[in-house]
């Protein structure tokens, strides 16, 4: 921690009066404002985490019992036969749903602008539509799909597709179905985040880069690789690092949807975790688990970051 | 006025309605064919499709919902859980996103990136060992306990959207308070948070939309079903439920989805502004 003095330029005046600006007052030692957030942070956050990790090298059962050290829990979790199963639908779900979130929110967000621009009615309408979905809890989200999805000869998708005399489709029995299911529930519910983090970035974008495409004759996709996909870059990697985090996290919608299944074709590692706790109440199991999540999000994290630009901010 | 446009960009502005329709569809027709299983009757359930605009639309099924089955009782629990974890996190927030907006010290751009960073980590993992503190705490299964985890999960992304807030308050007019003779702690109270109401109370409604998604939390905490909020029983609702009541579970969810709807549609404009003023200067 620094003295506030550090940030009073040098060259002020060493008059008494110089310090009348809000600076050079005694609140002014940003520990006292920071400090509920410390706590907080601390209390919620740092120990908790800290208390998985020890957690991960003990037998600690949700059910009590002595608690001793020991590396069985590791070894249990590291050795369980469903764990690349389980790895594998996260990578799926979450690679698919990101691209997906990403490719269809740019889309969005450039549709938008271009219709903004040339004021064209009811892009706001898309806009808020697209939104709407968003604020749709992640329990709604898979309780709706599921009624969409549902098999039975009433069921939404299947009995429009009759309607046209379309075999029905065994949309959450089939477990590779299953997994597309959740995939597109997901990006129906999550593209409104990419959509407005791109809408912004598109937004903020010099006019003027523009106008000289258009002096030097630039074709559309000219002005889209050279222009607007180098001004959002940052957006979109910024972008990338949260929905990815965001669907690794991903539970409730999966949870209501599928509830992992068939068998384990839809059962991700945010769900795997959760049922090893709370339905096999292994608390040692769960907290190797809940690590491996924390990592695996902080790798990825880091692996975008890489391609941020050095400097930024 | 008509502003004269060449074949070419009317051309354009077809093709962006081209794939603006089906884009707008895609997104919309859920939320559409949910409303419409939740005015059929039950018999009206089994036509599928063919009866998207049912002929006899009733509102029983939400009569029913929201009395027999205790909506209204989770309605109310969503809400006070929303809006008290809401309250919390601004609270705790606010004096951090001051000094982030205002103070000039070391480590600052680290810190925050650090408390952007704290968001990565999933609930699970927090929740496992929160688990037992509350449960020795005695908080497992009280609201007490739900509102402090939602304070501390809604707590980053307020600290960003009250410091954006506060960036937008000129800060001419803290230095006319200081010359006044206002210490820093006056200038805040009286001066940027009055200033910043509108950036203040958009987090505060972006936090209880966000609260009011939450499954994980009141799923692991709360047993008792009249402490639920509606996330958790319209998830145990739906596992009730059977193909012969498939249109009282669209009301329930119809139910849930549509106060946060509405909260957005009302605040759109600042939610939107609220949410983009970090993406844009990122």
């Amino acid at each position: 921690m620094t003295s506030s003095s550090s940030s009073v330029s040098a060259d002020a005046v060493p008059r008494p009066d110089a310090k009348a600006g809000l600076m050079g007052q005694a609140q002014s030692h940003p520990l006292p404002w920071l400090m509920p957030v410390i706590v907080v942070i601390g209390a919620f956050y740092l120990y908790p985490i800290l208390d998985a990790l020890r957690l991960a090298f003990t037998n600690a059962s949700l059910t009590g019992g002595e608690e001793v050290y020991s590396l069985a829990a590791l070894r249990a979790v590291l050795t369980n036969p469903a764990l690349p199963t389980v790895l594998g639908n996260t990578a799926i779900f979450t690679a698919a749903s990101v691209v997906g979130q990403m490719l269809l929110g740019l889309g969005i967000a450039l549709l938008v602008v271009r219709g903004e621009r040339n004021s064209l009615p009811g892009m706001l309408v898309l806009r808020t539509i697209v939104l709407a979905a968003w604020v749709v809890p992640g329990v709604a989200n898979g309780v709706i799909w599921s009624m969409l999805f549902s098999e039975a000869p009433f069921g939404a998708i299947n009995s429009t597709l009759g309607l046209m005399g379309i075999a029905p489709v065994s949309w959450l029995s089939s477990p590779q179905n299953a997994m597309i299911s959740v995939i597109i529930a997901n990006i129906w519910q999550g593209t409104a985040f990419s959509m407005i983090v791109i809408y912004a970035a598109l937004k903020g974008i010099d006019e003027t880069l523009y106008e000289a495409a258009a002096v030097d004759g630039a074709l559309p996709w000219e002005r889209f690789a050279f222009i607007t996909l180098p001004q959002i870059k940052v957006a979109l990697l910024i972008n990338a690092i949260l929905i990815t985090i965001q669907t690794l996290n991903t539970f409730d919608a999966v949870i209501s949807l599928t509830g992992g299944g068939p068998g384990r074709a839809t059962e991700v590692l945010s769900l795997f975790t959760y049922n090893t706790v709370f339905n096999n109440f292994d608390l040692a199991g769960g907290s190797v688990l809940s690590i491996v999540l924390l990592v695996i999000a902080l790798a990825l994290a880091g692996l975008y970051a890489l391609f941020l630009p050095r400097g930024e901010k | 006025m008509r502003v004269h446009k060449s074949p070419i960009a009317r051309l354009a502005d077809v093709a962006t309605y081209v794939a603006a329709v089906p884009i707008a569809a895609f997104f919309l027709i859920p939320l559409v064919w949910l409303g419409s299983l939740a005015v059929r009757t039950p018999q009206e359930i089994f036509l599928g499709a063919s009866r998207f605009i049912p002929e006899n639309p009733t509102l029983d099924n939400f009569t029913r919902v929201l009395t027999d089955s205790g909506f209204l009782v989770y309605l109310g629990n969503a809400l006070k859980l929303s809006a008290l974890g809401g309250a919390g996190a601004v609270l705790v927030a606010a004096p951090a996103a001051y000094a982030f907006s205002r103070l000039r010290f070391r480590g600052r751009g680290t810190l925050m990136t650090a408390i952007l960073a704290v968001q990565m980590v999933s609930g699970l993992v927090i929740l496992i060992p929160l688990y037992r503190y509350m449960g020795r705490l005695g908080l497992i299964d009280t609201h007490t306990g739900v509102v402090a985890i939602y304070v501390a999960i809604g707590l980053p992304i307020s600290v960003w959207l009250l410091k954006n807030a506060f960036d937008g308050v000129p800060m001419v007019l803290e230095e006319a308070a200081a010359i006044d003779g206002y210490n820093r702690f006056e200038t805040f109270l009286k001066v940027t948070l009055p200033l910043a109401a509108p950036g203040i109370a958009s987090a505060l409604i972006i936090n209880m939309i966000l609260n009011w998604s939450q499954f994980l939390v009141p799923f692991i905490m709360l047993t008792a079903d009249s402490k639920w909020p509606i996330s958790v029983a319209i998830y145990n609702y739906a596992g009730s439920t059977t193909a012969s009541t498939t249109q009282l579970l669209a009301a329930a969810c119809l139910v849930t989805i549509v106060p946060a709807i509405v909260a957005f549609l009302l605040l759109q404009r600042a939610i939107v502004s609220a949410l983009t003023a970090g993406a844009v200067k990122g």
